[in-house]
This record gives C-alpha cells, structure tokens and sequence, in this order.
C-alpha cells in the first residue's frame, strides 16, 4: 500500500461529512442528475438518510465549497478489527468526486494527490521486492505490505500472546482444582478399592480401570466443554457486535480450537485421576480397609 | 471448639486436599486480581505518562482528531497570546513529521523516525537526556541541525553524542523530493511516548523547519501544550485558552485520559469485565463442588452431629468457615502471584506496535486489591450455600440408617 | 407420693417411610415408656424397626402418627432449634460406627458438645478429665481415631455421649462393629453409666448386653411383641 497525502485530504477522508445536511435541498440539479454516494449504515441510521434522498457533502465546516450528492445506496462498512470501537460514520464516492470537494483551490496537484494506493500484485511473492523497488524508485513515498508481520508484532500477535497466556493460566489453576477433586475421589473409594485387593484383584487391573475410568471422564468433559463454549460463541458474538454496532466477528471456534482443547484436556484429565489414586495404588491392603 | 477452629482442623486433615484447593483458588485468583488492574491500569497508566511532560493543557486545530491532528497555523502567535494568561505558567509548540534517519555513507541502516520539533530545549518528561547534551537554545547559521536520538535509535545506528546523522523529511506529494539534511546527535535520551516500533528524534523548531525545506521557519504547529499555573489549574487555564481562542479545541489530560478511555482502550476494560466474570464463575463452581464433594463424603459425621445436638445454623457455620478459610487463604496467595502475572501479561502487551514503551496496562491500585478481596468473599459464600443447605436439611434418621448399610 | 414423670414416653407411635414402590409401615402403634435410671435393651430381627423406635425417642425423627413425649413436652410442638437443644444436653447418643471427628483428638471430640453447650473453659477441662477416666483412656487423651481400636473409638464416643449429663443414653447397636470381648468391655461400661442414674436405651444384636437390661423389648416387623 502506497501513502503519499497532503494533511488536510488526510483529514478529509477521516472526517469527509464534517457537514452534512441531511435533507432534500431544493437543487438546481434534479436528484437523477447528482452524482452518487454511498453511506455507511451507521451514518444513514444517525442522519436518517435513505437511498434515494439527496445529501450535501463539504469538507470544510462552514460548509464551504459544498456539493450535492444522491444516495444511491446503504453499506455495511467491512468489520475493521483494528477500528471496531469507532463508529463507522464514513461514505463512499467517486474519486474524482472526492477529490473535487477536497481540492485546495489554486493548488493543482491537490487534485491529484491521494492518501494510499492499493496494489494487487500478480504475483504475491514478489510483494517484499516490489515494496523495496518502490521505495528506491520513490523517496518519500512509504510502502507497506498488508500481509501479517511474522515478526509476531502486529497487534493481533501481540493479543494472540495474551490469551493464550491467560488460557495457560486458567488451565494451571482448573488443574488444581481437578487434582484436588480427584483426590477427594480417590478418599472416598479407599475402602472398595482395599475391599477388591483384598478378594484377589491385581494393582495392574485398578490402575486401568482408574486409567479408563479417567479416560471416559475427560474425553466427556472435554466435549462437553468444547459444546458449551461453541454455545457461548454465539452469545459473545452476538454481546460484542450489539455493543460496538459492528459485523466483526470475536469468537470463533474453529475445528482446530477444539481438537486442542480435547488434546489437553483429555490427557490432563487422565492424568489428574492416576495422580490422585496414586495413594491408593501404592498403599498396603491392610489400611485401606482399616476405619 | 468454634466454628472457625473446626473448620481450620477439618481443612487441614487432608493437607494435600487443601494444598490443591488452595493452590487454585490463588491461581485464578492472580487472574482475577489481574483483570481488576487491567480494567484501569492503561487508563492510570497514560495519565501519568501525560502528566510526566509537565503540561497540563493541550491545544489543537478544530479539525482532525487527537490522533490524526491537522497543523495549527500562526502557532507562535497563538504560543504568545497563550503564553500571557495569567492561568498560564508554560508554552511549548510541537510539531511532528515521518522522517528517514541515515548515518552517513550508511545508508542500509536508513530507519524511519519520528521527527520532533520543538520550542523547548527539553520536554521536561516528554524525553530525559541520559548522555551527552539536551538541544541548544540557538543554531548559528551553517551549523548541522542539533539532534537529540532516542537510545533505541543510537543503538541500532550506533550513533554517540558529536556523530553526524542526516535527515530526510517525507512529506506528502508524490512530486516533492526534499534533500536530506546534515544534522549532528548532540544528546541521546529516553522519549516517553516513543513505542516499541518506533525511533523517536527530537530537534528545535528551526532545525524542524529546516528539515522540512522551510528556512524561515515553521508557522504552524501540530499540538501547543500549555502548563498552567499551580493557582489556576489545568481547568481554569482551558477555560481562558477557550476563551481567548475559539477557534482552537483545547483538553486537559483529564480530557484526553477520557477520549482514549471512550474509545481505543475500549477494547481492554471490555476483555477485562468478560474475564473476570468468567473467571468468578469459575472459582465459584469449583469451590462449590469441592465443598459439596467434601459435605458428601462427611455425610455420616454431620447427621452424627446434628444427633448429637448441634443446631443446623452450627452446621453452616462450619462450612462458612471452611469456604472462607480455602478462598481468604487462596486470595491473599493471589496477590502476589498476581503482581508476578501482571508483570507477564503487561510484558507481552506492551510489545502491540504504537504503544509508548513507558506505558503499562497493568497499574497497582488499593482499590483493586479491595474490590478483589469483597469479590473472593462473596464467591466463597455463594460457593458454600449448596453445601450449607445439603447439610442442613439433610435427614438425620436416615443418613445415621445409611451410613450405617453402606 | 407421686411416681416420677418418665424421661420419654410414646404413645401408639407410627412412622411411614415414602418409597417409589410403596409406603413401608417401619413402625405400628407403638407404645413404650422410659423412667428414670431404666436401663432397656431392645431386640428383634434386622428391620423389625427398632433402629426407627430410637430415633423417635432420641427425637432424631419425628414419627408420622402418635404422639413423643420428652420429659413432659410434647416434642412434635417443639421447633427444629429446641429438638437439637434436648438432644444436646438431655440425651446422649452412641452409633454403631462411632462417628466421631476424624480429625480431632479423643480429648476434643469429648470437649466439642460441652463447648456447644456453652460450658466454660474450665469446665470443659475437668469435665473431660473426668469422663477420660471414667471409660479409661487418660493416655489415649491426644490421639485420633485413626490411632485408637474399635473399642476405645466406642468408649471415646460413650465418654461423648456423656459429656453435658444427659438423664437418658440412647445406644444403636454399640457392639456392633466389635468383637465378643469388646463388646463385653463396653456392656461393662453400661452397667456403670446405669449404676450411676443415667437411664439407658440400648438397641442391640448382642445377647450379652441385652442380659444386663432390667427390661427387654422385643420388637417384631414394626411392633413391641413383648416387654
């Protein structure tokens, strides 16, 4: 992406409808003959604007250099994660239309100049080498490429980081709990498991029916896991996208996610269970049954 | 016996049992004391750091935003007219400008800077000199650009106090082609609001014009920061700036803290509430399931108790006691195991681009370790009411009959 | 010259236990008085209800039908809160498994109904002391269950039993878990209880402890069939 800009076509693409009238002016142009814009559904819904209606866009606030515009239609702006707590109050035009309102008079290269150039490259692989050519061809002109850096800089790295490790976390102190539990469990079948040794049953044979027994426990909460948190997803959505007036979407859990998750789970699970019964594997028969 | 005794003893008969829960109440409780801090700690965080350049006041053009600021034009007038209130102890005009730093005959090591000019010789917090000299008073005519470079700068160019540095500005117009200029480092500093991503370099406004292809100098300014008088105050002081110029937006740092806080700290007070629900809920649910487990496998004792005579308030006032005792033991072990994680968790945000090195998301307040503390005490109590209630209403006659069987 | 009231006296008792595959009549129209220093021992097959008979006694339940008379007060008018205060301090109830806190000492599971009972520090001490002695067990004072025999857990539990001088002991199968010996210790120790004013209500299996009663009851699928 190329970015070469005057401060104030800056300023105007940021804040393009610093005064707009939404009205129907009594135009000296018919509303067919206007050029068209489009809204972003946040702005139609604050001005109350619908397709058809005809609206005055001026870059300077005392309205100076005004034009008239038709609205030939609402959007929905593309959820921009970087910019979801920012009401999306934007539009959208003809470039030459834009550069028209946004123009200094007297100045004819501020009808040529832009904020940024998009460049879909045939070949991506070259994206690297063409943004260094750029920059040699172009002083003063910066070049930046859209993929990710895989420097694990980019905020959405940084926030990857975070969560996994407030998730790392979270597991350390549920698997406290769970070994707490578990040996809790294992307390409380001292006596069959000391009654069982005592009738001949091998320690081999309660260690795997502990092993299976854990094994069943933890595939099924971790499914069951896997089911509640694919039910809150909806529910986080839903919250988040009411509360910042967006389409972007927070929460999703993907296959990969969950296969993870069970992969963890499971054998902490298993784990948690032998560790727990480990008193009572390695006991002597007699005090397991002693009261 | 108390309650509290008894509790205490029937806690600590299974020590590896109370360990575990203990151990986990105090993990999720770092968790939800951290949650607590980032909930405030960015917004404390940036108040301090505004509040660390000295300035109270800042001045802006009408348009534009704080972030995406439009040039204010007859700044040095306006720092003059400013600068006579009486509310108004300190002027300083500041512009800022994308730039290519370039050692010479190096020009693979070419960086892209932040340029800063300035009207005062040292931004009083804003950049601190740990070597060399802070940015003089004059340039005479033919001398090199005095430059004051961050350390993270000078030490990716190697650069020292006395090396030349040449500076090109990147203004806008695809067309313009400004030459770059001959500065010289004369100091190396830490600057406050430089982040992780970026190299901060800071010179006067004569330099700044220079660099920018104006010799005689800049006539607008990106922001005026005013430090008001301490009789007047920063409100006081906005007030008679406002007054005297309409034309301009002018904030406290209180109103900056709080447009950044409506808006791109958001995100982090958001995370922080769905965190600290979720990890709430979580520490209710498993100490409520260990209490209950632990109730179920005592069911024999209790009935055996209230046979005995014990009321059924005795009976929840035990369980009380034993709730009270795993969460305030595992709480008081959250907090530093919290501070530890705070210092974690701060680490890798600070590392998001754009964000000033010297700014925290995790700020330790009294207020937090309080709200803490009431939340863990009323989770632990909502923990124990199904146990309490198991307890109480359990059937004396028939729990002694099937223990008795089992 | 009046007789004496009795300590407990039921009067044509029923209790109905609700069940998924019908109501069980546990037990009938049972009538039984209980007079101070008594000593009854109650026999019958397993589930002939005697287990629920000492439960109504002890108030530990309340029956269905019929009418629970404690020391002259209708207990069925009595609160949940005033039921727990008769059991605390007018009678003493010993298990057949003991029940005692595993977690603390012979000394402190013998003190804990005293300290319930809002009795004094000092008390407590000479109280414990005494009852220590009383069932023989003064150097067992600071071990816990898990350290002591099934008989000194038992004698533990009657010294419990004891601790705020109930006029009325209520044993459920107290040999159960011990053998012939033990059990004759702990039959021992009755007598001395007995001997000493405390009326005895013993449930039990065990022909040697029934011979020491003064009456035996034999009850038969929820009714007194005899005594």
């Amino acid at each position: 992406m190329f970015r070469s800009l005057p401060a104030r076509a800056a300023l105007a693409t940021v804040s393009l409808i610093v005064a707009l009238v939404a009205a129907v002016a009594a135009a000296s142009s018919s509303p067919a003959q206007l050029p068209e814009i489009l809204l972003s559904r946040q702005l139609a819904e604050q001005a109350a604007v619908r397709p058809g209606d005809t609206v005055t866009i001026a870059a300077e606030a005392d309205g100076a250099a005004a034009r008239q515009f038709r609205v030939a239609g609402i959007y929905e702006p593309t959820p921009d994660p970087v910019r979801f707590t920012s009401r999306r109050i934007e539009a959208r035009l003809h470039l030459p239309d834009l550069l028209a309102i946004t123009a200094t008079p007297g100045d004819p290269s501020s009808t040529e100049s832009v904020r940024a150039i998009n460049v879909k490259l045939a070949d991506p692989a070259q994206a690297d080498a063409f943004a260094t050519a750029v920059t040699a061809r172009f002083p003063g002109v910066i070049s930046r490429l859209t993929a990710r850096a895989q420097d694990g800089s980019d905020p959405f790295a940084v926030l990857e980081r975070f969560h996994l490790a407030v998730a790392i976390v979270t597991v350390i102190g549920s698997t406290a709990f769970l070994l707490a539990l578990m040996v809790m469990r294992a307390e409380e079948r001292r006596e069959i498991v000391g009654i069982v040794r005592l009738i001949g049953v091998s320690q081999r044979f309660v260690l795997l029916v502990v092993l299976a027994e854990g094994l069943l426990i933890a595939a099924a909460g971790a499914i069951f896991g896997v089911l509640v948190a694919k039910g809150a997803e909806d529910g986080v959505n839903r919250f988040f996208q009411w509360r910042y007036d967006t389409t972007l979407v927070f929460v999703r859990v993907t296959a990969r996610i969950a296969l993870q998750s069970i992969a963890l789970a499971v054998p902490l699970g298993v784990l948690a269970g032998l560790v727990g019964s480990w008193t009572l594997l390695r006991r002597d028969i007699v005090s397991l049954v002693r009261r | 016996m108390s309650a509290w005794s008894l509790a205490w003893r029937t806690v600590t008969h299974n020590p590896a049992r109370a360990c575990l829960a203990i151990g986990g109440v105090a993990v999720i409780g770092a968790l939800l004391f951290n949650m607590l801090l980032l909930s405030r700690g960015l917004l404390l965080s940036f108040r301090d750091l505004l509040d660390t350049a000295g300035y109270d006041v800042r001045v802006l053009a009408n348009e534009g935003s704080p972030i995406h600021r439009v040039p204010l034009a007859g700044a040095p007038s306006l720092a003059e007219e400013i600068g006579r209130l009486p509310s108004v102890r300190r002027v300083a005009l500041i512009r800022t400008d994308s730039a290519v730093a370039m050692p010479p005959g190096r020009d693979g090591d070419a960086v892209i800077v932040t340029l800063i000019g300035s009207t005062e010789r040292q931004l009083g917090g804003a950049w601190d000199i740990v070597k060399g000299a802070t940015l003089p008073d004059e340039v005479r005519p033919g001398e090199p650009v005095p430059l004051v470079v961050s350390t993270k700068l000078a030490a990716r160019q190697r650069l020292e106090p006395g090396a030349p540095l040449r500076i090109r500005v990147n203004l806008g117009g695809g067309a313009s082609v400004l030459p770059a200029l001959d500065c010289r480092v004369v100091g190396i500093g830490t600057f406050t609001f430089e982040s992780a991503d970026d190299y901060s370099v800071a010179t006067t406004m004569q330099g700044f014009a220079a660099a920018r292809g104006a010799p005689k100098g800049e006539d607008e300014a990106d922001l005026v920061l005013v430090a008001s008088s301490p009789e007047a105050g920063p409100e006081a002081a906005g007030k008679a700036i406002a007054a005297l110029r309409p034309d301009v937006r002018v904030y406290s740092n209180a109103q900056v803290v709080e447009q950044f806080n409506a808006r791109a700290f958001s995100y982090f007070r958001q995370i922080s509430t769905v965190l600290s629900t979720i990890t709430l809920a979580f520490a209710f649910l498993l100490v409520a399931t260990l209490l209950t487990m632990s109730v179920n496998q005592r069911l024999g004792e209790v009935a055996a108790l209230r046979a005995l005579g014990f009321p059924r308030r005795r009976i929840a006032a035990n369980l009380l006691c034993e709730s009270a005792l795993l969460v305030g033991v595992g709480g008081l072990a959250a907090l530093p195991l919290g501070g530890v994680l705070a210092i974690v968790l701060d680490r890798i945000l600070r590392a998001m681009p754009g964000v000033p090195e010297r700014l925290h998301f995790f700020v330790f307040e009294m207020d937090m370790v309080l709200l803490h503390a009431a939340l863990l005490t009323a989770t632990g109590i909502l923990a124990a009411l199904y146990p309490i209630w198991l307890a109480a209403r359990l059937p004396i006659a028939a729990t002694l009959r099937k223990e008795i069987v089992s | 010259m009046s007789a004496p009231a009795p300590i407990v006296e039921g009067r044509d008792l029923t209790r109905v236990f609700p069940m998924p595959a019908g109501d069980v009549t546990a037990l009938g129209h049972v009538s039984i008085r209980i007079e101070p220093g008594e000593h009854v021992a109650i026999t019958g097959p397993s589930g002939c209800g005697k287990s629920t008979l000492l439960h109504l006694l002890g108030c530990v339940d309340q029956p269905t039908g019929g009418t629970l008379l404690f020391e002259g007060r209708e207990v069925g008018a009595l609160s949940e809160s005033d039921r727990s205060r008769i059991r605390l301090t007018r009678i003493g109830f010993v298990f057949q498994r003991f029940f005692l806190l595993p977690m603390l000492t012979a000394w402190e599971n013998i003190e804990l109904p005293q300290a319930e009972a809002g009795a004094t520090k000092s008390e407590r001490r000479a109280r414990t002391r005494e009852l220590l002695e009383y069932v023989g067990l003064t150097e067992r004072l600071d071990h816990r269950p898990s350290q002591l025999s099934g008989g000194e857990m038992q004698r533990v539990a009657i010294a419990r039993a004891l601790a705020n001088r109930p006029p009325l002991l209520l044993a459920d199968e107290p040999t159960g878990e011990l053998d012939e010996a033990t059990g004759e210790q702990i039959a021992d120790l009755f007598d001395r209880v007995h001997a000493d004013g405390t009326a005895i209500v013993v449930v039990t299996h065990n022909p040697v402890v029934a011979a020491r009663a003064q009456r035996r009851l034999a009850m038969k699928s929820g009714s007194v069939v005899t005594g």
